[in-house]
């Protein structure tokens, strides 16, 4: 049980888990190939399923297991299977387009971790959870999804950063709360779910009516 | 007081008119497939309600203490309360009045459009347009009022565009949700500034806050409830959307809207000026509602005279009847800046009783209108011709509107506007010198006003009903079905009632003074034996019986002919056509609308401004013989071209500048909120 094992040790696995989702989260921006994206994606939400699996265990919460279980159906299985499929159908033939390239991009995303540091420190302070620490790397990755959101051209990937963001959050839940009641989560997770889907819906039509899933196409609506 | 238990009366009769108003609404949509169905339940609900309205009227200006109803709410700042203080049963018995009369000849009115239009919708909007007007002026609290008050000015939107395949009532429409929103952003001003004086948006609260609310704000107060109120009134300039939207929406719809939804406004100005306001003014406050109500009098009939559309016309006239009643209420608010208790009573009396009055004529003319209107299928002047012949019943209640509206005894038009005229001559009692010349000059305009009017109605009355058919749409009219003729039948009586016995109705109105004043007038106005109304009170002034007035009428008429019979010689009695000089009389040698105002144009050109373009084609073989002659006539919309065009061109020239932000790029919008948020951040750390 817990007390029997080194007392920083949970903070400290919990701050490695944290830390491998915000090296996904830089690997998913430096990544130029979309299914390699949506992998990166299906392996982030692994990692936040094995944290917020290790938040459950060192605070004996066992609703968080629960989370941790819908994270892995969903995020890791479910939703990369409908992204697999919306890549499959819409037939991407160039990969990645950027608005920012990748180098300049990945600068930026630095500057993000250092300005959610820097945010989340007066709070951090204050925090008494072994979960402290993770505040600001879920803040970096909330932030750093909305900009590959609006650095990525292709409607796929900025779905990939808005599922991001949701990791975030999640994360975020997780590491200032111990998580949010469960039926929030629920709710959540089947928010997430049917975002996904509607999204996908969404770059078929794209697709359909431009000949391609780039967004900045939609200009043309205006008017 | 003839009510044994008048608060018992009262909850039973408001719960009566909501619940048969709620019927009028859910009713017609149980039945879809059967228009004639749905407009018999809508209507017939409409009017049951509207008669237990006139009830609930009634009994609440007979109560001494105001009931109050309220209900839970779990919504933060909202409470809803209503309470029937006697100014709010005053206007509960006016919208009842003219409802039920509406509802009646709505029933037939309604039928021709039983094939083109959803009656369901029609019906059903109709009920709550006349519910959500019967609670706004029981609302008892400031947030619940600006929510029905919106729900009022938005159903009567969706009315107005009933017939929305036509351009013009789409563009109406806009006009009038346009205005009716910036007029509403008016009164919350004024709502706001007794609110964060309080921290409460109960009426009750409003009342307690005028003794701390410090000079300034108190302006801004006055000037917020005069646009936003003015706005939904009709004043001068505000009034540009009344000519465009009471037309534009079916004749049934604009009765309602010209002669009760207005007066909402009316309430609403009472209500902030006297209730919540305290009736401790400035003077400059109660003249700018006097200048502004002249204003309104003189041009609205003006503009009306120049109208060759029936529904239009009548509009402008609702602009100058507001103007009047403004007169009334200018006058009291002078009168208690100082001090003259008796005097104010009487100018808010008579304010009072021009509103009711306007409400029945406005009504019964609109309705007239909307007869004529539902058998030629036109609302052009021109067109119409020759319809008493056709249409003796709808010409004979139009001819008592048209009297009333002119201010021509015995009808209730005159006996309002003669109250009106009183308390401004009695404006030698004030103390200060300009006001002394100032109210006497509001008097002369409100004389030329009733001048013009009487000119305006003898042309529209003329036009449309005597001489002979100008088209084909009027020689093919008809009489109009009896729920119509009933309905308009109704106001008629209801003309010449509170023309004939103002010493039953001032007694009632002085229930709706006294609160705010300090005075009661019912003892004194009235003279010993209810015959006669003195407003002099008491300095032997001016006095009139209008009983006696009806009665020399009814004599003198018969007196007269009987002289012409006794003492005329002999009477040969012979019909023939009208001799035309041996040509024969064609319609189109008939005196025309345009032809009738043009003197008046002439005189007033300075403010009509008129553009008259006369083209003359001569003939090729001599150029004295005139082949075809073609004459345009157009007036300059003045106050919208110089007043409404500017700031609608800088809105555009402003929203063009800002289009720059809205590219229609999703990057770009993502951008927007990511910056945002950033700076956010960084603002907090």
């Amino acid at each position: 049980m817990p007390l029997s094992l080194h007392p920083d040790l949970g903070s400290q696995l919990i701050n490695l888990c944290s830390m491998l989702l915000l090296l996904t989260t830089f690997a998913i921006v430096a990544q130029r190939r979309l299914s390699a994206c949506v992998d990166l994606f299906a392996l982030q939400s692994l990692f936040l399923a094995v944290t917020a699996a290790v938040v459950a265990w060192f605070t004996d919460s066992p609703h968080i297991y629960i989370a941790a279980l819908l994270t892995i159906a969903i995020k890791t299985v479910t939703i990369p299977m409908i992204l697999k499929k919306v890549i499959e159908r819409v037939n991407v033939k160039r990969e990645i387009e950027f608005v920012i390239n990748i180098p300049p991009s990945l600068l930026i995303c630095g500057a993000l971790v250092i300005l959610a540091f820097s945010v989340t420190e007066p709070i951090a302070k204050l925090g008494f959870l072994l979960t402290r620490d993770s505040l600001a790397i879920a803040l970096a990755i909330v932030l750093i999804g909305f900009f590959m959101m609006i650095a990525r051209k292709k409607a796929v990937t900025q779905i990939v950063g808005f599922l991001m963001m949701e990791n975030g959050l999640f994360l975020g839940a997780t590491a200032s709360a111990y998580g949010m009641p469960l039926i929030v989560e629920l709710g959540v997770f089947f928010d997430v779910l049917v975002a996904a889907l509607i999204i996908g819906v969404y770059t078929h039509r794209l697709q359909d009516t431009f000949d391609s899933v780039d967004t900045t196409k939609l200009t043309g609506l205006k008017e | 007081m003839p009510f044994v238990d008048a608060s018992g009366v009262v909850t039973a009769t408001l719960l009566a008119t909501i619940v048969l108003y709620g019927l009028g609404i859910l009713l017609p949509q149980c039945c879809p497939r059967h228009p004639h169905l749905q407009n018999l339940f809508a209507h017939g609900a409409a009017t049951l309600a509207a008669m237990s309205g006139i009830v609930l009227g009634l009994s609440g200006l007979f109560i001494d203490a105001p009931p109050v109803f309220s209900l839970p709410s779990t919504l933060p700042l909202l409470t809803i309360q209503f309470r029937l203080d006697p100014l709010s049963a005053f206007f509960v018995l006016l919208i009842s009045l003219a409802g039920a009369a509406v509802s009646i000849y709505a029933v037939g009115y309604v039928r021709e459009f039983e094939s083109r239009h959803p009656i369901g919708l029609l019906g059903g909007l109709y009920n709550a347009f006349l519910l959500s007007m019967t609670l706004v002026v029981m609302a008892d609290d400031g947030f619940l009022f600006l929510i029905l008050w919106e729900i009022m000015s938005i159903v009567s939107y969706l009315l107005v565009v009933t017939e929305h395949e036509k351009a013009d009532v789409r563009y109406a429409g806009f006009f009038y949700l346009v205005m009716t929103h910036v007029g509403t952003a008016f009164i919350l001003v004024t709502y706001l500034v007794f609110f964060q004086q309080t921290g409460d948006f109960s009426f009750e609260g409003f009342r307690q806050s005028i003794a701390s609310l410090p000079e300034g704000f108190r302006t801004i107060a006055f000037l917020g409830a005069l646009i936003g109120f003015g706005t939904k009134a009709g004043i001068i300039p505000l009034h540009v959307w009344l000519p465009y939207a009471h037309p534009a929406a079916p004749s049934h719809v604009s009765a309602l809207m010209s002669g009760v939804m207005i007066k909402t406004a009316i309430y609403g100005l009472i209500r902030v000026y006297f209730d919540f306001l305290g009736g401790d003014f400035p003077w400059w406050w109660g003249f700018t509602v006097l200048a502004v109500g002249a204003v309104s009098a003189l041009l609205g009939v003006m503009y009306a005279l120049m109208e060759h559309d029936l529904k239009s016309l009548l509009a402008y006239h609702s602009v100058e009847n507001i103007g009047i009643i403004l007169l009334g209420i200018g006058a009291g608010m002078i009168f208690q800046t100082y001090g003259l208790a008796n005097l104010a009573a009487l100018g808010l009396l008579a304010g009072l009783y021009h509103t009711l009055n306007h409400a029945v004529f406005k009504s019964l003319l609109f309705m007239g209108a909307g007869a004529v209107l539902s058998t030629t299928h036109t609302r052009n002047m021109e067109e119409y011709g020759g319809l008493i012949k056709t249409m003796p019943w709808t010409a004979l209640f139009f001819l008592v509107g048209a009297v009333s509206i002119s201010g021509l005894p015995p009808t209730n038009g005159f006996v309002s506007e003669w109250l009106t005229f009183q308390s401004l001559f009695l404006s030698f009692q004030l103390p200060d010198l300009l006001m002394k010349i100032m109210v006497p000059i509001g008097a002369a305009m409100l004389a030329l006003t009733g001048a013009l009017a009487v000119a305006c109605f003898a042309k529209a009355f003329g036009i449309t009903f005597l001489a002979m058919p100008r088209s084909q749409h009027a020689r093919e009219a008809k009489e109009v079905a009896w729920p119509m003729r009933i309905g308009m039948g109704l106001l008629a009586v209801a003309c010449l009632a509170l023309g004939v016995a103002p010493m039953v109705v001032v007694p009632l109105l002085d229930r709706v003074t006294s609160g705010f004043t300090e005075a009661t007038l019912a003892g004194r106005l009235v003279t010993e034996g209810g015959f006669a109304l003195a407003p002099g009170l008491g300095i032997g002034f001016a006095s009139i019986s209008t009983p006696l007035l009806a009665i020399l009428l009814i004599v003198i008429v018969p007196l007269t002919l009987l002289g012409v019979v006794l003492f005329g010689g002999r009477l040969r009695k012979r019909l023939y056509h009208t001799w035309g000089c041996g040509i024969n009389l064609k319609p189109r040698m008939e005196y025309t609308a345009t032809g009738f105002a043009q003197p008046i144009r002439q005189v007033f050109s300075m403010i009509y401004r008129p553009t008259v373009k006369v083209e003359t084609e001569m003939l090729e073989e001599s150029r004295y013989f005139a082949k075809r002659k073609t004459f345009e006539l157009s007036l300059e919309p003045t106050f919208q071209k110089h007043l409404y065009d500017p700031v609608v061109r800088l809105f555009n020239l402003a929203a063009e500048r800002l289009r720059v932000v809205q590219a229609g790029s999703l990057h770009l919008y993502l951008s927007y909120i990511f910056i945002t948020l950033l700076v956010l951040l960084l603002w907090v750390s």
